[in-house]
């Protein structure tokens, strides 16, 4: 079990090394439309074409510490933009990210060239129609919502309950890196039915392959890191099947070796890939700056004190608030107008969910953290066939066990009023660091 | 084409010509009928599609499945004997004039 004190040099060298690692990943990810592997001759073609003023002077270090107010001047006024930096159209606005999302058949998950898919392999995430349906069944039974409430809760509380043992005689850690970081890893392991993995490997794991993901830069470090890590999980995924073959379970590797219509195991363990890369820090990040808004706000700490079912609410708001997955991918398969903007097969989108969560044609006073909205729907968990699979799981995990537990077991826990917490990324976006106290 | 008559929590009601073999749900998110959102595409996943629909003498209508029925157990509104999930529902000819009534929220 992990139970870092909070100066623990080797936990302050992992922050450092994960806030870094982000910064590079989102650099490397949009920045490198030279010497990449992205088809130039269309990117340039639309450079000239389509940037505008305001689209030129977009800076991803300015995206990546706060990308709302970016966000907001694109709604307004290009809400389908070309954006050089990101080397993509970038879609903002609620009602077109909506609409995309109801057209899998022209917006297609398949993208020419996708370094996910060279590090991964062939996953779910980037497939379509019917071969993206079978894999995505397979999957599915562990994680739907009675199997969650029934099998998966009791799992996570005794997580949960198993790190905060490790800290809570401290009166002091950092949120993100001592709970919610350990606690989404170790959970998503149980989940997959990956048994003898540390957290810090599914951290190491998610983190190199993400990191490959990104890697336009060809840089070979980086794909070292990632080729170790994908060895390291097929070495483990081939484990768990032998035995879950031999005597099957409730995990998602189970269900996919012994569904009606079994991926073969090369799927399998490109799948697993995608769950350890996609299905970790989302959970960590809502966890966190869920944990961050109800610390700044007392008036929502008052309510959930007094009423523990207002939890789901602060969950939902805090990923409109704040969506873990700022932007994801989408191509374009065959001509079509978004935003007043002709858009060409092969066009390279980008799917900005951390701006549409925040349009005032829908949400009013977007920005603000209020868990009194009306109910309309925010999209942080995406739409259509690539609804997220892991929807039920990450409110269970979230809205039911950390939160409640986090703020139970740590009395007048607040903010530390000596160690900043910093939040950062538009492409994945939560805390860097909320280092916290409470009375022991 | 058969006319589907949707009435909101509040109250208010939108008349819509529905294509026959769209399901509910997709006539009502084509329609922007606000109350139904339909996030998961009709992937019998998310559960904020759920209307209460009175569909006795209608001819050819689905039975609730396992996953349709577990769903409806964790929608965001309560249930009731009327519960269906919209994306289940294929319209026919005979569903001409039915009353699709939406609760109160969806997520």
């Amino acid at each position: 079990m992990l139970s870092f004190g909070p100066e623990d040099p080797y936990l302050a060298n992992l922050c450092r090394t994960t806030e870094r690692l982000i910064c590079c990943r989102e650099y490397l990810l949009l920045s490198s439309s030279s010497g990449s592997r992205l088809d130039s001759r269309n990117v340039t073609e639309d450079m000239t074409t389509c940037a505008s003023e305001l689209t030129n002077a977009i800076r991803l270090v300015e995206l990546y510490d706060d990308p709302y107010p970016i966000f907001k001047e694109l709604r307004d006024r290009e809400p389908v933009a070309w954006v050089p930096v990101a080397n993509r159209y970038l879609v903002t606005r609620y009602a077109d990210v909506v609409w995309l999302e109801q057209h899998p058949e022209i917006f297609q998950a398949a993208e020419d060239g996708s370094l996910v898919t060279r590090v991964m392999g062939h996953t779910m995430l980037r497939k379509d129609g019917d071969e993206h349906l079978r894999d995505r069944r397979a999957a599915e039974p562990p994680l739907r919502p009675r199997m969650v409430k029934e099998h998966w809760r009791p799992v996570f509380e005794a997580n949960a309950d198993a790190l905060l043992r490790g800290f809570e005689a401290d009166g002091r850690a950092d949120i993100f890196a001592d709970f919610a970081g350990p606690l989404a890893a170790r959970n998503l392991a149980a989940v997959l039915g990956l048994r003898d993995v540390t957290d810090d490997d599914m951290q190491r794991w998610s983190q190199s392959m993400m990191d490959g993901g990104g890697n336009y830069a060809d840089d070979p470090a980086v794909w070292a890191r990632a080729d170790r890590s994908t060895q390291e999980i097929d070495a483990a995924v081939d484990a768990t099947l032998a035995r879950v073959r031999a005597t099957p379970d409730a995990s998602v590797i189970s269900a996919m070796a012994n569904a009606e219509v079994p991926p073969d195991d090369e799927s399998i363990r490109s799948n697993v890939k995608v769950f350890i890369g996609g299905g970790l820090n989302e959970p960590r990040d809502s966890i966190s700056v869920a944990t961050y808004a109800v610390l700044t706000h007392p008036e929502v700490r008052a309510e959930v004190a007094a009423d523990a079912s207002r939890w789901r609410a602060v969950f939902e708001e805090a990923i409109r608030w704040v969506a873990p997955i700022g932007m994801y991918p989408r191509q374009v398969a065959q001509q079509v107008e978004l935003g007043g903007v002709t858009l060409e097969p092969g066009a390279r989108i980008g799917v900005c969910i951390g701006a549409a969560n925040r349009d005032e044609r829908v949400f009013e006073r977007p920005d603000e953290f209020d868990i009194h909205r009306p109910p309309v729907a925010h999209v942080a968990f995406g739409g259509g066939p690539h609804f997220c699979l892991g929807t039920w799981v990450a409110r269970a995990q979230v809205a039911e066990v950390a939160l409640p537990m986090l703020f139970e077991r740590l009395p007048g826990l607040r903010l530390d009023p000596d160690r900043e917490a910093r939040m950062g990324g538009w492409v994945f976006r939560g805390m860097l660091a909320l280092p916290a106290v409470w009375d022991r | 084409m058969p006319k589907i008559r949707f009435v909101r929590a509040d109250g208010s009601v939108t008349v819509v010509d529905a294509d026959v073999g769209q399901s509910i749900m997709q006539v009502a998110v084509g329609n922007g009928i606000d109350g139904i959102v339909g996030e998961c595409g009709g992937s019998r996943m998310c559960a904020t599609c759920h209307v209460h629909v009175d569909l006795s003498g209608v001819g050819g209508v689905p039975v609730v499945s396992e996953d349709e029925d577990e769903l409806l157990d964790f929608a965001a509104s309560p249930r009731s004997e009327l519960s269906r999930l919209s994306c289940q529902l294929p319209v026919s000819e005979e569903m001409d004039g039915i009353t699709v009534a939406l609760p109160e929220r969806q997520t």
